[in-house]
Formats: structure tokens, C-alpha cells, sequence
């Protein structure tokens, strides 16, 4: 078996790579695959507590690395999700603590019995990004509709590029508001892929739902009901490969619309 | 009785038109925003720089037709892996030969008379004084060469293929001689500030009407 290393990365921070890490990992775990989600963001990990493991980490990938453990000991299995599991970074460490040939070979190593191996990257295009570009052959960008956010996924889009061992990267955007689209307000889907000029791998709205489910320690995409989480099972599909059409976002129609309509229609 | 449900139903709806209208549209300064400062990003120019370039490809141009000034559109398009520079301005009107001619030899001139002053200068070997003048000289032979070379088949009136390697020749330059042309910089943003946002503003409401005035015409001005 080999497996695909998707490295998740932004560039800026905040606007939701852990949080969509923990997502489609969780939902390519559940339509059957084999996944390791990798923490790289060393000191400041968090992966941990969105997936609701905080409590059971034992060993780290610096743990890993400086040989005080090996692989398959690292690896925090889901209960929930018996496909599903963690290596967690290490919190009193920093960025240069692992090297990028060494997370390289932690990749190799993982590839040879798991479908899919989601390398979750710190901000910033420092050490810590080109760790976890190293063992990646795909990656995922994930930006929102903001000024700063676009700018630097466009920097990191520059920098992956340059990068021979990744065969291709695709746009995640997130966080997008439909009612602020329609308004004006906001940058739309189409807007952004355009600047970017980049393929879309899926949109995911702004839900309040996130912080519920990280509060919960429990990803969203287990709220059958929850849009951001459809959106992110969607994500997972693409990744396997299915054709699945983008989630309709378009504002559903208040009370006060309607009449809003009503009147302006009745003009024309 | 009618004339006050009219009036009523009139009421209500100017009111729901007016906040339709008052709604903000700051998603497009967003966009124009952030494509500027990706183009800066993406090609490593400074603002100054590509309002520098932007003169220079006006003052090259203007030699072989006359253009609005104003409405110079450059940017920078992104295609695989591959960088296009995008040059767009309308032509106000086609120079004929003699008119191109005459100027081309007026720059002849110039240059030859240019080159007959280094070679004195030089055979004189007076170096204390000539190392400023001669460094500057090259930079102008330079420039006269590179344009000498596009006046052959400048006559065109198609502007946009030919541009990229000119365009190339010049931010080259540009990064060269940059630190040392201070003087000319401060020249050059006394004359216009392009980078304002205001101006910006106006001039593309301009720029617009402008493409739609060509639309009815149709682009028989071109021929």
C-alpha cells in the first residue's frame, strides 16, 4: 500500500488549517480509509484537542525522532474512529527540534500502511512549513475571503510551486459568509479562485457549529446536520476522487427578504 | 383613495430601494487591492518601480503613436507557470511615417552626437571627471539601443505581444540604475501620483466610459 501525503497549510494563521485537518482526516477515516493525522506545528499544537485526544498522548513526534519510542507507540488511535490516528506534536519544543529529512522518513514510514497521511502545518514559511512540505507530494491551501489571508496563500502557493516533490495543490476556502457575498462585502468564491488562479477542492461556510464541536473535542463532520461539516465530508469525496458539485451557499430567504422582494419586484 | 395608495406603496418602496443603494460594495476594493499588491509581490517591483517602467513604456510608445496617457492599464496575468505582462492603452491616434521619422532621426542625432562626446572624452583621458558622465551615458546609449531595435517593427499597432521582452529589458535596467537616480525619481512623483487611490478611482470611471465609447465605434480606429 501506499499511502498520499496531503500537507495542510495556510500561510497565515487563524484561519482554520488544525480545524480543517481534523475534519477531513476524521472523514476520510469514516468512509473507510486508513489515516494518520501528523501535528507539526511543535509548541503550539492543538490537533490533540479538537480531536478530543488531549488526554491520551503519551509520546510525541520529538520522541519520535530522538529515538525514545518508536513510530507505532506515537500513534494515538480514535476510539471512536479506529481508522483514525494522531501523532502529536510536542508542546514544550520548538520548530527545530525535528528536521524536514527526518519528518520525511516519519512520512515514508507511515505511507507503507496507510491510505491517507495529513500533515497539519504551522503558520508562517518559516522552518516549521518547509518540515512539513517535505514529505508531501499533494497539498491542500487553505485560505478565507479576506485581504490577508488570500495575499499570503498566494505566497504559499509561490513557494509550493517551487517545490518538485509536490505534484499538485489545491484551494480550500473557508470560513466564506454567503449573506456577506451577497452584499458586496465580501470576496466571492469566484473572486478569489481568480486571483489565485488555483483549482477549488471545496468551500466550507462560516459555522458556529466549529467552536460547539471544539468545545466538545469532537470534529463537525460528525453533526450529520451541520452545513460545514457536509462541506467537509464533500472535501473528503474530492480527495477520493468523486466529482461531487460545490455546496449551495446562497442565503435562504428571511421573512423581511421576502417582502424586501415582494416590493422591488412589484416595481419592475 | 387611490392617489393615497399610490402614494403609500411608492413610500414603502423607495425605502427598501434606498438601503439596497446604501450597501457599501468594498468586495471590489478589496479585489483591486489585492491585485496590486499581488503584482508587487509576485514580480519583486516596488511601487515607485512600476510607476518608473510605467513612464518609460509611455515616453518608448508615444514615439510611434499617439496614446491617452491617463489610461495606461498594465498588470500582470498569471497563467500555469508561466508570468504574462498585460500592457493595454487606447490609442487616440495613429502618427503617420513622417511624423514617426522625423522623430526617430531627431534621436539619431542625438545619439550619434552623444557617442562623437564619450569618444572625445575619452580620447582626452580626462578620468577624474569622465567617470560620472560616461556611467550615464551608457545608461541613455542603453536605452536608445533598446528602443532603436523595437522601432523596426514598432510601427504595429498592436501593442501587447511585442511588450514582454522590452518589458524585461527595462525592469532590468530599472534595478540597476535605481539606487543611483534618485534624482529622477522625485522628478517623476512630482509629475503624477498614479499610485493615489482617488485619482485611481477616477480614472477608471474614465477608463470605462472610454471602452464603452470604442464599443460604439467599433475598432474601426485600429485599421
Amino acid at each position: 500500500m501506499a499511502g498520499r501525503v496531503i500537507v495542510i497549510t495556510s500561510g497565515k494563521g487563524g484561519v482554520g488549517k488544525t480545524t480543517t485537518s481534523a475534519n477531513i482526516g476524521t472523514a476520510l477515516a469514516k468512509l473507510g480509509n486508513k489515516v494518520v493525522l501528523i501535528d507539526t506545528d511543535i509548541g503550539l499544537r492543538n490537533l490533540d484537542l479538537l480531536l478530543g485526544l488531549e488526554n491520551r498522548i503519551v509520546y510525541t513526534i520529538v520522541d519520535v525522532v530522538e529515538e525514545r519510542c518508536k513510530l507505532k507507540q506515537a500513534l494515538v488511535k480514535d476510539k471512536k474512529n479506529p481508522n483514525l490516528s494522531l501523532l502529536a506534536a510536542a508542546q514544550t519544543r520548538d520548530k527545530t527540534s525535528v528536521t524536514a529529512e527526518q519528518l520525511k522518513d516519519i512520512c515514508e514510514q507511515l505511507k507503507k500502511k496507510n491510505d491517507f497521511i495529513l500533515v497539519d502545518c504551522p503558520a508562517g514559511i518559516e522552518q516549521g512549513f518547509q518540515n512539513a512540505v517535505a514529505g508531501a507530494s499533494e497539498a491542500i491551501v487553505v485560505t478565507t475571503p479576506e485581504m490577508s489571508a488570500v495575499r499570503d496563500a498566494d505566497r504559499i502557493i509561490g513557494l509550493l510551486e517551487a517545490k518538485e516533490e509536490i505534484e499538485s495543490y489545491k484551494l480550500l476556502l473557508n470560513r466564506v459568509r454567503p449573506q456577506l457575498i451577497e452584499q458586496n462585502d465580501m470576496m466571492s468564491v469566484e473572486d478569489v479562485c481568480e486571483i489565485l488562479s488555483t483549482e477549488l477542492i471545496g468551500v466550507i461556510p462560516e459555522d458556529t457549529g466549529i467552536i460547539t464541536s471544539t468545545n466538545k473535542g469532537e470534529p463537525i463532520v460528525n453533526d450529520e446536520d451541520a452545513l460545514a461539516g457536509k462541506a467537509y465530508r464533500n472535501v473528503a469525496h474530492r480527495i477520493m476522487g468523486e466529482d461531487i458539485p460545490l455546496l449551495d451557499l446562497t442565503p435562504k430567504e428571511t421573512f423581511l427578504d421576502k417582502i424586501k422582494n415582494f416590493f422591488t419586484k412589484g416595481k419592475v | 383613495m387611490k392617489d393615497i395608495f399610490a402614494n403609500l406603496y411608492n413610500k414603502v418602496v423607495n425605502f427598501f430601494h434606498q438601503t439596497d443603494e446604501k450597501q457599501a460594495n468594498t468586495k471590489n476594493d478589496a479585489c483591486n487591492r489585492l491585485k496590486l499588491v499581488l503584482m508587487q509581490d509576485r514580480t519583486n517591483l516596488t511601487p515607485a518601480i512600476m510607476d518608473r517602467m510605467r513612464k518609460e513604456l509611455i515616453e518608448l510608445l508615444s514615439k510611434y503613436m499617439e496614446l491617452d496617457r491617463e489610461l495606461l492599464d498594465l498588470s500582470f496575468e498569471h497563467e500555469d507557470e508561466q508570468m504574462a505582462l498585460m500592457l493595454s492603452i487606447p490609442v487616440v491616434r495613429a502618427k503617420n511615417e513622417d511624423e514617426i521619422n522625423e522623430i526617430l532621426a531627431k534621436e539619431d542625432e542625438e545619439r550619434k552626437k552623444l557617442e562623437e562626446l564619450m569618444n572625445s572624452e575619452s580620447s582626452e583621458g580626462d578620468e577624474e571627471n569622465s567617470v560620472d558622465n560616461e556611467a550615464s551615458d551608457d545608461e541613455n546609449q542603453e536605452q536608445t539601443d533598446s528602443e532603436e531595435e523595437n522601432s523596426e517593427e514598432g510601427e504595429e499597432q498592436d501593442v501587447k505581444p511585442e511588450l514582454t521582452d522590452k518589458e524585461k529589458a527595462f525592469s532590468d535596467e530599472e534595478e540597476e540604475n535605481s539606487e543611483d537616480d534618485s534624482d529622477d525619481d522625485e522628478d517623476d512623483e512630482a509629475d503624477e501620483e498614479i499610485d493615489n487611490d482617488p485619482t485611481k478611482t477616477k480614472k477608471e470611471k474614465k477608463k470605462e466610459k472610454f471602452f464603452k465609447k470604442k464599443k460604439e465605434e467599433g475598432a474601426s480606429q485600429e485599421g
